[in-house]
């Protein structure tokens, strides 16, 4: 069914309606929806009532990739889950999503999750019933309970929003068993804390619209840090207002996405940051303690840096905004210092928004309260352990030594649904629903109860964790009293206003008002040792960071986030370690020459990768790769960064990140770096063009000198409405008008294709690089994932391991995220200089209006469409690959091997992955040319749907898949020849350009100008 | 006895044994020579050769079919390629000058099969092998009471072999 | 004497061997046949050579069937450089093409005697390396089993092939142009082989040749017929040999890729392809002539003629390159300079430093008389030029790619085991074509011989005077 209205600033998503009707049947939807055997894809013989084959289906759920709890809508086709967006009407996300959401659906379909439960028989795990599982469970516990151990059980679950904390605390102790351990390894435990002490909530909600000055201390709230989603479209909005844009500073030692999208960048040592963020409360008129220049000193920073940027603060008085997410041991101290800021300025309640605050973390426990249950399992204490989710071994500091301590436990059950290194260790596995096969609800803000239902049946032999705990509860003459109801579903219902009927009618929306049980919050007690400086010897500070992608390591077993590029490295597939240019040249070591990195706590040997945005005194590596187990995408690819740090919290009880100094020596080897990116610079294309706020305010003259206009510029040439004054795209002026027969190009066909010009419009200034419409177009589109070890190429002459069809630049990447930065040399010979612009720009088919790759194709396999696309027939193609020589925008990619062929080596989709494809959309065979349609199967499809209904379609009626999910709503799509699509409008702004435009290739897509804020205002 | 054939050693006697045999009106003459000699076609004064119209016809028509198969397919089914227009003679003219040279080769070489009338897979009377080594020769054709005389003047000329053939 | 006196309204008449060539150690006809033929019998040296051709063949065969079967990403090949050693490799084999057309048709058409003993050879690895040449179109396409989609044929679908498109400009030119000089080649031999059916004594072998001769028996009436049609023939071959090159350089210079959009491609790459050519013709005339002893056919006065042209050829590519150079600066457009730049002293310096040693410095030598006389150092040579021609299209194929308009989409190239053995292969089909004609069919126009030799006359003052 078709994608529908797009109301307001809303992104068209799908039809509400049947969101209702499917709500209300949703179990019969499950129960209907294939799916006992997992190895094959039947088809209905007899469809269930109110599915369509062919007819695509839509369920409101939760998000559960994060804590954040965004709403999401799960389009389902036969039963199947195909495709995750955002759900419009959610507060949290208003219908973005970003890569990490969409990627849900390779956790659900990983082809490395437990089948069924799993029991520890001589030495290794044997599959078992489910009846027998249950009954070993109960037996255990029994004989815990016996010997009056029950009350040095742990379990450790996975952080979640919602009603199940409180319930999964009421079994544990119904059978004796302490309150659980709710475990993030990313949740920013300083901020939070800080938080609830400055501000009395954990997580007030950021409004970056309101912000005239935007200073964060090490908080990448673009990159994943807090709640990336609401953070980013507040951020994208407040950007959007171009003269009253917000100015953004950076204080930190690595230029992070945020670093990126910030106008400047205060280049701060790690461990000064508490006197920077002191000296400016000082400036503020609180007494920070803290001088300027003592605290310019100490940063290794100019003093009139800080000092602008205090009377900047200053200036903006209420709208300041400063967020602080440091990950040094005083953490939590440098964020209550920023929170006293605002405090100052009065910024609470204006850009701090106390009243709406997130909940997502409420009853959340800290690592440190972790790690002290593992080291109570290391003595010997704990007689059963549980986990859900939490794979501590390895987001916990190697010393913690989760295996030693695991081993001293009696029985370990696993409710985790994949093989992560912790339940491998476990003796029991009884294997949890994925989140979208599961019910549940979330609480995100206040009164706002977001649901989790079930979008399909199970794909394997797993039980939802909670009816495991009814059901052993229920076995229980001692317990049984306390369960009367039937599941976990009937138990939420009866918690709804309206019960059953109320969550019936509540699930189309996904919404509902309400409240989960409040857990009781565990207060964190502060950790002795507060603030310590950063320890260890060495010439450098290693700074650890959570990979924007992969997070904490949980995302490293789906092939879409491991072959999405870091935003800002770009780096895929790899573990790299980050250092200047200067600093290699002082090594010695050139990019991909590996380094070893030694500190008090372990040592890594990687390649180095050279990158302008991190001080010279420091360098940096990414969590989340070098897993030992977690699947055949995870395993052994890239290096574990965590093995470098010790031991060491901060105030709040959470992991330093950034504890270690750290000696740096050149290592043998040498490899690829695994980059999607071939030069860092534009070289004067004018490829991302950008413009100073002071051009719109009328105060500078624009002046485009980083793009060399060439004779022959040809964008004034443009007909009404993006039309070329040659192609025969909706305009009467036609490609040679002494033709005949016009075919479908004729205005007067009955079809009316040539009315329309298909087109896109993107706000530079919105656009951030997240890379969430990447991952959008590979879950749309069926673009096959090349990066695999196994998918390389296979002669012996070439590299093989991680990456090998990356290293020669094969990825698919139908839209790819370009990052430029604004040199004048190649970044290795780079002085450290921290006044660099970035300029980020989605790169995808340009829909030419004079197409070069069209003219060239000797089988007609690519030409132009009536309504505006340039049209590529894989069935047609012979694959000379003359289309893609003749592109000057590179965005046509061709299949090396049989990536979407299931019997090779190659295949991209290993079972059953293959069950997220997007029916609508060709699987490519190997020797075919592909890329970007615009998305031409929603086209097509409201196409037909406006026929059906005897309508003209509307304006903003669907979108594209990359253009519904950015949560930067940088992307507009439309029919540019109308002025009901809001893209028509979009095009006209005067920020508006088109790449190389000085071939004339006429491009659909129109670019809007970044717009950078230099100077403070005043 | 249907014809008489003369071998020559030396390309001047053989022709003046040609002159001679023109001037005495013998008109079933066919001459041998291991490679073309211009004394040759001098003495024997044939036509221009008619192998040039062949030529003419298949490249005119070679062009013609170029021009037209590409631009009738382009205007057949209009696509639109680049902002081009259909049917683009000037392109096109490659695909005529190729057809042209193709059609227009291979009717030349059958314009030379259908004159010197070859493929010729029966061997022939009159022909010794030593016509295509060092030897030149004359093989007339005529009536019986006639040949006597012809094999005289061969003599004459200092054939250095002359016999008659069945 | 009267009879070969030329009367005004005769036409003119080539008598294109013999002029300004003498073969004095050729004495009489039979001595032509005796030695012509003499070359047929097989050797050792002959045996070993054809299995070598044949297990390089094999070897490019494996490589060609593994490819098909994974995809083509066992190539080299590193987006956006997505066309890599197999077209470098057919315009190469294609340049080797040219050489014989030119010397059998264009320098037929010029009178340029020195051809005779050698355009035979030429013509024939022309057919060879243009049957080579249409192979590498074919497997580089994505699914070759679906190549035939570029050849217009009627079809229900009515989808007919794009005639805008270089690639179906290549298909056409690329079939006339091995249809034609095939026949070209076969037209020449039938006189020859007419000869060879008259001396064989093996009745099979007599058989196959007399039907291979097409009935042919030397009669004046044949060989006026045979003169004019081979006139046409080397007519047409002409302008053909030169518009397959320059639709070979469309491909690059219809495409608008910095480097490739250039209007010099067309003559720059037809006189590097004469100039290829005529390399390769040393490389196998040299040695032949050493090993069937034909020394005093293939005469050192007719290698000097062809090093003249050899050098001509390499000076007219040189300033080709110095133009395009020129034109780079001179145009101002950043794309185009940055990739010249990229291509000399970038990247790729390697590669366009090899091209410009063995085209531009090398054939330079030429100039010293004793070196063009000097068979071991043209020899030498022609490899060289081999090499730098194939480094030639590398120079224009690759960098021109990997360095383009979109900075974020630059990248590399190196050819894997794949394509190397697929070049090698195709060398091996090559030779193993050429060494097979060679024992089976005369490497010299016998006929065309026994013309430059003057004929025995009666009376001495006659003959021989045109």
């Amino acid at each position: 069914m078709t994608s529908i209205a797009n109301t307001g600033d809303k992104p068209a998503v799908k039809r509400r309606e049947f969101l209702k009707v499917l709500g209300a049947s949703t179990a019969a939807g499950a129960a209907a929806a294939c799916g006992d055997k997992p190895e094959k894809l039947l088809p209905y013989l007899v469809s269930p009532d109110h599915t369509v084959p062919g007819v695509s289906t839509y369920y409101a759920t939760t998000c559960r990739e994060c804590a954040s709890g965004c709403g999401i809508i799960v389009e389902t086709r036969d039963g199947r889950a195909i495709k995750a967006e955002g759900n419009p009407d959610h507060p949290v996300n208003r219908g973005a999503l970003c890569a990490r959401g969409q990627s849900s659906l390779q956790g659900l379909y990983n082809p490395d999750r437990y089948r069924g439960p799993m029991l520890r028989d001589g030495g290794e795990l044997k599959p078992v019933s489910w009846d027998q599982a249950l009954q070993t469970l109960a037996t255990r516990l029994g004989e815990v309970r016996s010997r009056n151990q029950a009350g040095n059980a742990v379990f450790i679950n996975q952080h979640e929003q919602g009603s199940f904390p409180a319930f999964l605390d009421q079994w544990l102790a119904a059978h004796g068993m302490p309150a659980h351990l709710s475990y993030d390894a990313e949740a920013p435990l300083a901020t939070m804390s800080a938080n609830r002490e400055a501000y009395g909530v954990a997580w007030p909600s950021l409004d970056f619209t309101e912000a005239r000055v935007v200073v964060s201390i090490g908080a990448d709230f673009l990159d994943g840090w807090g709640h990336s989603v609401p953070q980013q479209l507040s951020w994208a909005d407040a950007r959007a207002k171009l003269t009253d844009a917000p100015r953004a500073v950076y204080i930190g030692a690595r230029r992070s996405l945020t670093g990126l999208n910030s106008d400047q960048w205060i280049a701060a040592k790690p461990g000064s940051e508490l006197q920077v963020v002191r000296a400016l409360l000082g400036a503020v008129g609180r007494g920070g303690g803290v001088s300027i220049e003592a605290a310019a000193q100490a940063a290794g920073v100019t003093a009139e840096s800080i000092t602008s940027l205090a009377n900047e603060l200053r200036a903006a008085g209420s709208h300041a905004l400063v967020i602080a997410g440091t990950t040094g041991p005083d953490a939590r101290a440098v964020a209550l210092a920023a929170a006293e800021i605002n405090k100052a300025l009065g910024a609470v309640g204006t850009t701090v928004k106390t009243a709406d605050a997130l909940l997502a973390y409420e009853r959340i426990n800290t690592t440190a309260q972790v790690r002290e249950a593992v080291e109570r399992m290391n003595a010997g204490n704990v007689p059963i352990a549980f986990f859900r989710g939490a794979n501590i071994a390895h987001t916990l500091a190697k010393q913690t030594n989760v295996a030693a301590a695991l081993g001293k436990v009696a029985f370990k059950v696993s409710f985790t649904s994949v093989k992560d290194e912790t339940s491998e260790l476990c003796d029991l596995i009884l294997p949890d629903h994925h989140s979208l096969e599961s019910w549940g609800d979330a609480e995100p803000m206040r009164g706002v109860l977001s649901l989790v239902q079930p979008t399909m049946d199970p794909v394997f032999t797993t039980r939802a964790t909670a009816d495991v705990l009814i059901a052993v509860a229920k076995a229980n003459p001692a317990t049984a009293s306390r369960y009367g109801f039937s599941d976990y579903r009937a138990w939420i219902s009866s918690r709804i206003s309206g019960g059953d009927t109320g969550l019936t009618s509540a699930l189309p929306r996904g919404l509902t008002n309400g409240s989960a049980l409040a857990g009781a919050v565990p207060t964190a007690r502060l950790a002795a040792s507060a603030s310590q400086a950063i320890g260890g010897t060495g010439e450098y500070t290693l700074q650890v960071y959570f990979s924007p992608t992969l997070g904490d390591g949980r995302g490293a077993n789906k092939p879409w986030l491991q072959e999405l590029p870091d935003p800002v490295t770009k780096v895929l597939w790899q573990t790299v370690v980050e250092m200047h240019g200067e600093t290699a040249k002082a090594l010695g070591v050139a990019q991909g020459e590996h380094v070893t990195v030694r500190t008090a706590a372990g040592e890594l040997t990687a390649p180095a990768y050279i990158y302008i945005g991190i001080r010279p005194d420091t360098i940096a590596i990414a969590a989340g790769r070098g897993h030992a187990g977690y699947g055949r995408y995870a395993a052994g690819c890239g290096s574990d960064a965590y093995q470098l740090l010790g031991i060491t919290e901060n105030e709040a009880g959470g992991w330093a990140l950034t504890q270690q100094k750290a000696t740096v020596t050149k290592a043998s080897a040498l490899s690829r770096i695994v980059t999607t990116e071939g030069s860092a610079r534009q070289h004067d294309r004018g490829i991302a063009r950008a413009m100073s706020v002071g051009v719109l305010l009328g105060t500078e003259e624009e002046h485009d000198g980083e793009h060399h206009a060439f004779t022959g510029d040809a964008s004034h040439e443009f007909l009404p409405g993006l039309r070329s004054p040659v192609a025969g795209d909706a305009q009467g002026d036609l490609v040679d008008p002494k033709s005949k027969d016009q075919g479908l190009y004729d205005p007067a066909h009955p079809l009316g294709l040539a009315k329309r010009r298909w087109a896109m419009t993107i706000d530079l200034a919105r656009c951030t690089g997240c890379s969430a419409c990447v991952t959008a177009c590979y879950a749309e589109n069926n673009i096959p994932t090349v990066g695999a070890p196994w998918q390389g190429p296979v002669v012996m002459a070439d590299r093989t391991g991680f990456g090998a069809n990356i290293t020669r630049s094969r990825e698919m990447a139908w839209i790819r995220l370009e990052r430029y930065f604004e040199i004048d040399r190649e970044p290795k010979d780079v002085a450290f200089d921290a006044s660099f612009d970035t300029r980020f720009v989605p790169m995808m088919c340009q829909h030419c209006g004079n197409a070069p790759c069209e003219p060239v194709c000797p089988v007609f396999a690519t030409y132009h469409a009536p309504d505006g696309l340039n049209v590529q027939v894989y069935n047609r193609c012979v694959g000379t690959r003359y289309c893609s020589n003749n592109c000057p925008y590179k965005v046509r990619y061709f299949n090396w091997f049989g990536y979407g062929e299931h019997d090779r080596a190659q295949y991209a989709f290993p079972e059953p992955l293959h069950w997220q494809l997007n029916p609508d959309v060709t699987v490519r065979g190997k020797g075919v040319m592909e890329k970007c349609t615009f998305c031409v199967q929603r086209i097509r499809e409201a196409e037909h749907h406006a026929k059906l209904e005897g309508r003209e379609i509307q304006g903003d009626e669907f979108t594209t898949a990359c253009a519904q999910a950015c949560p930067s709503r940088a992307i507009i799509f439309g029919d540019a020849a109308s002025d009901a699509w809001t893209v028509a409008r979009a095009a006209q702004d005067r920020r508006a350009y088109h790449v190389f435009e000085e071939l004339n290739t006429f491009t659909a897509v129109a670019y809007l100008k970044k717009v950078n804020h230099p100077a403070a205002r005043a | 006895m249907r014809g008489i054939v003369a071998h020559f050693k030396e390309l001047d006697s053989l022709c003046h044994a040609i002159e001679d045999l023109k001037r005495e009106k013998f008109n079933k003459v066919t001459v041998y020579t291991p490679t073309p000699r211009h004394e040759i076609d001098d003495a024997v004064k044939a036509p221009i050769s008619g192998v040039r119209k062949f030529t003419l016809i298949g490249a005119l028509s070679g062009a013609t079919f170029g021009y037209w198969v590409a631009i009738w397919t382009s205007e057949y089914w209009p696509l639109q390629l680049g902002g081009k227009a259909y049917g683009t003679w000037i392109p096109y003219t490659i695909i005529a000058f190729e057809m042209m040279v193709l059609i227009g080769s291979l009717s030349t070489v059958a314009g030379m099969f259908i004159n010197s009338r070859i493929p010729r897979l029966v061997a022939t009377v009159g022909y010794d092998e030593r016509f295509s080594g060092g030897d030149f020769g004359i093989w007339v054709e005529d009536a019986p009471e006639r040949l006597a005389a012809v094999e005289a003047m061969m003599r004459k000329h200092g054939a250095s072999e002359v016999r008659g053939e069945a | 004497m009267a009879t070969t006196a030329q009367p005004d309204d005769m036409p003119m008449r080539p008598n294109i061997p013999r002029a300004g060539v003498q073969l004095p150690g050729v004495k009489d006809y039979e001595q032509v046949d005796r030695e012509i033929g003499r070359t047929l019998n097989p050797t050792k040296a002959w045996f070993g050579g054809l299995t070598l051709a044949v297990i390089c063949m094999l070897i490019g065969l494996t490589a060609v069937t593994y490819q098909v079967h994974q995809g083509l990403g066992v190539a080299g090949y590193e987006p956006p450089v997505m066309w890599g050693v197999y077209i470098i490799t057919f315009v190469f084999w294609i340049g080797i093409g040219h050489a014989g057309t030119l010397i059998s048709a264009i320098l037929y058409l010029f009178r340029a005697g020195f051809r005779t003993t050698v355009y035979r050879v030429s013509e024939a690895m022309t057919v060879f390396a243009v049957m080579t040449a249409g192979l590498f179109p074919i497997l580089h396409t994505g699914r070759p089993w679906k190549a035939f989609w570029l050849i217009p044929y009627p079809n229900w679908r009515l989808i007919w092939s794009n005639f805008k498109s270089p690639l179906v400009w290549d298909v056409f030119a690329i079939s006339t142009y091995l249809t034609v000089s095939t026949t070209f080649l076969y037209m020449g031999l039938i006189p020859d082989i007419a000869s060879l059916r008259d001396r064989e004594t093996n009745p099979v072998r007599k058989k196959i040749l007399g039907v291979l001769s097409l009935g042919w028996r030397n009669s004046e009436r044949e060989w006026r017929h045979f003169g004019r049609m081979y006139l046409f023939l080397a007519a047409f071959s002409t302008p053909l040999v030169l518009s397959v090159h320059s639709v070979v350089s469309f491909d690059f210079a219809m495409a608008l890729v910095p480097g490739w959009h250039t209007t010099i491609f067309a003559p720059y790459f037809v006189a590097g392809a004469i100039f290829s050519g005529f390399a390769m013709v040393w490389t196998i005339a040299i040695p032949m002539r050493k090993w069937f002893n034909l020394k005093h056919y293939i005469t050192l006065n007719q290698l000097d003629a062809t090093a003249k042209v050899v050098l001509m050829t390499s000076m007219i590519v040189g300033s080709a390159y110095l133009i395009e150079f020129f034109i780079a600066w001179y145009g101002a457009v950043p794309a185009e300079q940055e990739y010249f730049y990229n291509r000399v002293f970038g990247q790729w310096w390697w590669a366009a430093w090899i091209m410009l040693t063995c085209n531009m410095i090398l054939p330079l030598s030429l100039f010293s008389q004793q070196l063009r006389r000097n068979t071991t150092w043209l020899f030498i040579l022609s490899l060289f030029i081999n090499l730098g021609m194939w480094f030639e299209r590398f120079v224009i194929v690759v960098p021109g790619l990997s360095h383009e308009f979109e900075p974020w989409q630059w990248s590399s190239y190196t050819p894997t085991i794949v394509d190397l053995s697929i070049l090698l292969g195709s060398f091996g089909w090559f030779f193993m074509w050429f060494l097979l004609f060679v024992k089976q069919l005369p490497i010299m126009a016998i006929s065309e011989i026994k013309e430059i030799i003057p004929p025995k006359m009666k009376h001495a003052s006659a003959g021989g005077h045109h």
